[in-house]
């Protein structure tokens, strides 16, 4: 039983809590209205493109390069009069986040299109909220090959899927030798995931026998184990797909455990960085496939690499270049269409464009929507540098087959 | 009452506010407010700290929409299914863990909850694995031949997101003011005490982690069919348990309208912070100037820094207001306005933590 | 064979590392029951340390142990003092809580001073390996087990046969009878703290050349931490050593027998099995 003053006292107590909670809606209802009420469209001067990135988290070293590539986008474009007003949006390398920055794009900032995300997850979460909200989206750098494969008018891939990532290493591979067995190790996310399945796929159709299938949670720094499993099952192939630290964590552990195939083959990203090339111990003649390389023929893309190595004191990833066509190619097509985004769309499905990325066209084929058919890179780590090895019309020297040993 | 004119406000909100944006923030709000509250029955009323509550809400999220996505079962039969898992689970892990007390109680829920991230995460074929499930489209919802929605704008997510959390806040009162929350704070206070005055501790703390896993669990398949996209990192994740306990903690645990507080303040601040709005605001009204060094330095880095400000909030919070912002602001209002006489309930944040 | 031989021989290793991770939580949990959430973290900025000394002033990472011990002691006292100090009598969710954000602060100002590029040490012996009984075995993580076990010998020293030692594990073993007794509790969880600071710091220390050094690093550390801490026993050094290697054989066995994505299952279950047959662990008293 409550007493009549203690009754008032909780009637008072929750009437000053509701104030206080009255209070705190009304600015947070103040905070939407500032939202709403900032002047959210201008197409006329400005060409307005978001851009989302893993800017932080685990991807943040490679996110680094689409950031200065989009930097470098941004001054040659503004040299040639385009005048461009980028809205940076960090994804933390979550696809929840890179969503809400999408929504947020797309909604409250009226953007013109949008260019990114990096990571698979995240571009394929994004894709769908492109379609849904209709923001064209030029997705740089993201393997999955989902992304492409919905029938998404509104999404437009520059880089090579998955599948190809697989497909050239073990064309350049075949061609080398006539490897029986292949061991996959892989980090578990859709990047590894994706990369890893098509490989699996590639490696049946070219009749190598699948010894080990070795996912592993990205982060923990262990992976001695599976690779001692794997050395006892002697595969002659070894196809790794990992972001950097695992890449260079796994190489010097499989070193130490001796573990010695005819060939790494490394998918993308983690690979290809210079701060894992220049570890010679263990990155000697490991394979890697790329989307793009310095000494490849593409015009441009030699000047791009000094450039980007002057201003930023390091040699640019592929993605660095993926992002700085992908801008260029985004905000001169939008100045072109003074932002309209139906109009941006169309010209993007029927363009064509030449740049440090060699041609770009995005078409729909084989499943794919507005995907472009863009050629991969055979590199081999050769004593500290990339060389371009495959396919022929690219390469710059030969490679170096079996792998020699630690 | 003020409640009211509240409750009409929030209702007749999306007629006014069309800004797909301020809606998101809305319902991101009803979802911290949602998750808040779920926990705050076992944690702030029953005194069982689990900071693996990611547990529920990721099984809720996982059942509905791998019914949805694979089985196409509609989610308003899936959550269903949820409801079921999640109970079921909390079964299993309040016969393990209830056992434990204080700081082990928080261990081993922490590792329930990973042990369950690790499973789903690993189970491929069932789950997806890392991949996560990205849903296609939710069926659309028909009453008869009348179409209510077909969920492609926010607002009935908006709708749905108010009632999720209205309903938690309504479970939370009446708990509150009945016999079980009597029981769940005598448990929290003194489960010695309560034993010996034939309290059955495991029947009660059961009840209460079962009703918070059943709303969590909601909470989960709300989150899945908003969001569109869920993986085990995202709904399994410690990150997701440490937010429900945050929302709680920083707002004023045992209370109400504890969680509401928290919900409020960290809502809008990681978005504020994460968007770079809180820069862009600091050079709108003059006081930093956009192109001084602070200026550059702000921009490129107070949006890395948002999680950085969270914790430094947290530790404000912990140290300086251990009734949360809530209690911090009762205090305050408390001061100015007349002087109260002792409050019959205990206040929390005063006692001697169990040792 | 082989495999299994390998397999455990790196566990072992690894269990070191992580015994002395356990080793300095074992202490804090034991003298101030307070969970240290940001104790990956405490590893990580050790890691950092070590990387600053080495990159600034070319010191080997063993080597310059003896200055990371001392300033991680010295920051870990300074943390104590100011934050944990504070919640010493609080609910332990509000211990949780502060160490959580405190660790959030640690990882992300790390991360807003030195980005979060990835660091490496590349010492000369970083990739070699030396053979033990035909197995090829990591030099840089032969060379912490080592030291680890020097450490931790030198630790038990000090706590069974010093005055500052037994006192605290006085305050360990019953805080309120130690005090009783004239133990100045407050200065012992100053030090424990600063200990199991100290013993982070340097278990990041002395993995540093066979890692990377990025801002995250440390929460893969904690919640193991934890588990090592219930199975040696809290408040158990000799306890955090055996767990810290039993953890390590245990990964590292189920990562090549089982699948390595669910190695952290097992190590999980045991943890549950511990706390729900042997609470005290395998050495420590017996306290639910």
């Amino acid at each position: 039983m409550r007493s009549h003053a203690e009754l008032a006292r909780q009637a008072d107590l929750l009437n000053r809590s509701f104030v206080g909670v009255l209070t705190a809606l009304k600015w947070l209802f103040g905070m939407s209205a500032l939202a709403v009420a900032v002047p959210v469209v201008a197409y006329a001067q400005n060409v307005k493109i978001g851009v989302i990135n893993s800017v932080t988290g685990p991807e943040a070293p490679i996110g680094e390069n689409l950031t200065n590539g989009i930097k470098l986008a941004e001054e040659d474009l503004s040299k040639s009069g385009i005048k461009l007003e980028l809205i940076w949006e960090d994804d933390t390398g979550k696809p929840q986040i890179a969503m809400s920055a999408m929504e947020k794009l797309a909604t409250r900032d009226g953007v013109a299109g949008v260019v990114g995300p990096y990571t698979s997850a995240s571009a394929n979460a994004v894709a769908k909220l492109a379609q849904r909200y209709q923001v064209p989206l030029l997705v740089p750098a993201a393997a999955k090959e989902e992304i492409t494969r919905q029938g998404y008018q509104w999404v437009f891939r520059l880089n090579a899927p998955a599948n190809v990532y697989a497909q050239v290493l073990f064309d350049a591979v075949t061609e080398l030798g006539k490897p029986k067995t292949i061991a996959f190790v892989y980090e578990n996310t859709d990047f590894g995931t994706s990369t890893a399945d098509a490989g699996k796929k590639y490696a049946e159709k070219k009749g190598i026998k699948i010894v080990a299938d070795e996912p592993y949670s990205k982060g923990s720094p262990d992976y001695r184990s599976t690779l001692t499993k794997i050395k006892a099952l002697n595969p002659e192939l070894v196809f790794m797909v990992s972001y950097v630290v695992d890449a260079i964590l796994l190489m010097r552990q499989a070193r130490e455990i001796g573990l010695k195939p005819q060939a790494f083959l490394g998918g993308g990203a983690g690979f290809t960085t210079t701060q894992f090339a220049s570890d010679k111990a263990i990155s000697n003649l490991v394979f890697t496939s790329t989307q793009w390389s310095d000494d490849v023929s593409w015009p441009g893309a030699a000047e791009f690499a000094k450039r980007y190595n002057a201003k930023f004191g390091k040699e640019p990833t592929y993605h660095a270049a993926c992002a700085y066509a992908s801008m260029m190619i985004m905000a001169d097509t939008a100045a072109k269409q003074h932002g309209d985004r139906a109009k941006i769309r169309g010209a993007l499905a029927s363009g064509s464009w030449k740049g440090i990325m060699g041609d770009v066209k995005f078409e729909n084929y084989d499943g794919y929507t507005n995907q472009n058919k863009h050629p991969m890179l055979v590199l081999q780590i050769q004593n500290g540098n990339y060389v371009s090895v495959y396919p022929a019309q690219f390469a710059v020297k030969k490679a170096i087959f079996p792998f020699s040993g630690w | 009452m003020l409640v009211f004119v509240i409750l009409a406000a929030l209702v007749a909100l999306p007629k006014l506010v069309t800004n797909p944006y301020a809606l998101h923030l809305m319902i991101l709000l009803f979802l911290a407010v949602a998750m808040g509250e779920a926990w705050n029955i076992v944690g702030g009323y029953c005194g069982q700290y689990s900071v693996g509550h990611a547990a529920y809400f990721g099984v809720g999220a996982y059942a509905t929409l791998m019914l949805l996505q694979y089985r196409q079962v509609a989610p308003w039969w899936g959550v269903w299914g949820a409801i079921a898992a999640a109970l079921m689970i909390s079964v299993v892990i309040g016969s393990i863990c209830f056992r434990l007390r204080g700081p082990y109680f928080v261990l081993a829920s922490i590792a329930v909850a990973e042990i369950i991230r690790l499973v789903v995460l690993n189970w491929k074929q069932f789950t997806n694995g890392a991949e996560g499930i990205l849903l296609v489209d939710i069926p659309p919802l028909k009453l008869g031949q009348t179409l209510i929605t077909d969920w492609l704008s926010k607002t009935p997510f908006y709708y749905l997101g108010l009632a999720l959390a209205l309903s938690t806040l309504l479970v939370n009162y009446l708990v509150l003011h009945s016999k079980l929350g009597y029981y769940f704070q005598a448990i929290r206070e003194d489960q010695d005490a309560a034993h010996s005055l034939g309290i059955n501790l495991t029947f009660y703390k059961n009840a209460a982690l079962a009703i918070s896993a059943l709303f969590t669990a909601l909470s989960g398949v709300f989150y899945g069919l908003y969001i569109g996209f869920i993986d085990p990192p995202g709904v399994l994740g410690l990150d997701t348990s440490v937010q429900m306990v945050l929302i709680c903690i920083i707002g004023g645990i045992g209370t109400i309208l504890g969680p509401v507080v928290g919900a409020l303040v960290l809502v809008p601040l990681s978005e504020v912070l994460r968007a770079n709005l809180l820069s862009k605001a600091l050079f709108v009204l003059g006081l930093v100037k956009e192109t001084s060094r602070l200026g550059n330095f702000l921009k490129e880095n107070l949006a890395h820094a948002h999680v950085l400000i969270y914790g430094i909030l947290v530790v404000v919070v912990i140290l300086y207001m251990p009734d949360g912002v809530l209690g911090f602001l009762r205090k305050l209002l408390a001061r100015n306005v007349r002087p109260l006489a002792p409050s019959s309930r205990p206040v929390v944040g005063d006692l001697d933590g169990p040792a | 064979m082989r495999v299994l031989l390998q397999s455990a021989a790196s566990g072992i290793l690894i269990g070191g590392v992580y015994a002395l991770v356990g080793i300095g939580l074992t202490i804090i949990f034991g003298v101030m029951r307070v969970i240290n959430f940001a104790h990956g973290e405490l590893l990580m900025i050790g890691m950092y340390l070590t990387w600053l000394i080495f990159s600034s002033l070319g010191i080997d990472p063993f080597v310059s142990i003896v200055i990371t011990i001392p300033l991680m002691f010295v920051f870990g006292a300074i943390v104590q003092r100011t934050l944990i100090h504070r919640v010493l009598n609080a609910l332990p969710q509000n211990q949780i809580l502060l160490t959580i954000g405190l660790g959030l602060v640690l990882s992300n100002l790390v991360m807003l001073i030195f980005t979060s590029d990835y660091k490496i040490i590349t010492t000369r012996y970083s990739s070699s390996t030396i053979h033990l009984a035909g197995l090829p075995l990591s030099t840089p993580l032969a060379i912490s087990f080592l030291v680890t076990s020097v450490i931790t010998a030198l630790l038990y020293l000090f706590l069974l046969k010093t005055d500052t030692g037994q006192a605290i594990r006085a305050t360990a073993q019953d805080r309120d009878a130690a005090q009783l007794m004239g133990i100045n509790v407050s200065w012992m969880s100053v030090l424990a703290f600063g200990i199991g600071t100290a013993l982070a710091g340097t278990a990041g220390a002395l993995v540093s050349p066979t890692y990377y050094i990025f801002p995250q690093v440390g929460s893969a550390f904690t919640l193991k931490a934890f588990v090592i801490v219930v199975l040696g026993g809290m408040g158990s050094v000799l306890g955090a050593t055996l767990g810290g290697v039993i953890i390590g054989v245990t990964e590292s066995l189920a990562a090549v027998y089982i699948s390595s994505g669910m190695k952290e299952v097992f190590v999980y279950v045991l943890f549950l099995l511990v706390l729900l047959f042997k609470p005290s662990g395998l050495l420590g008293r017996s306290r639910m």
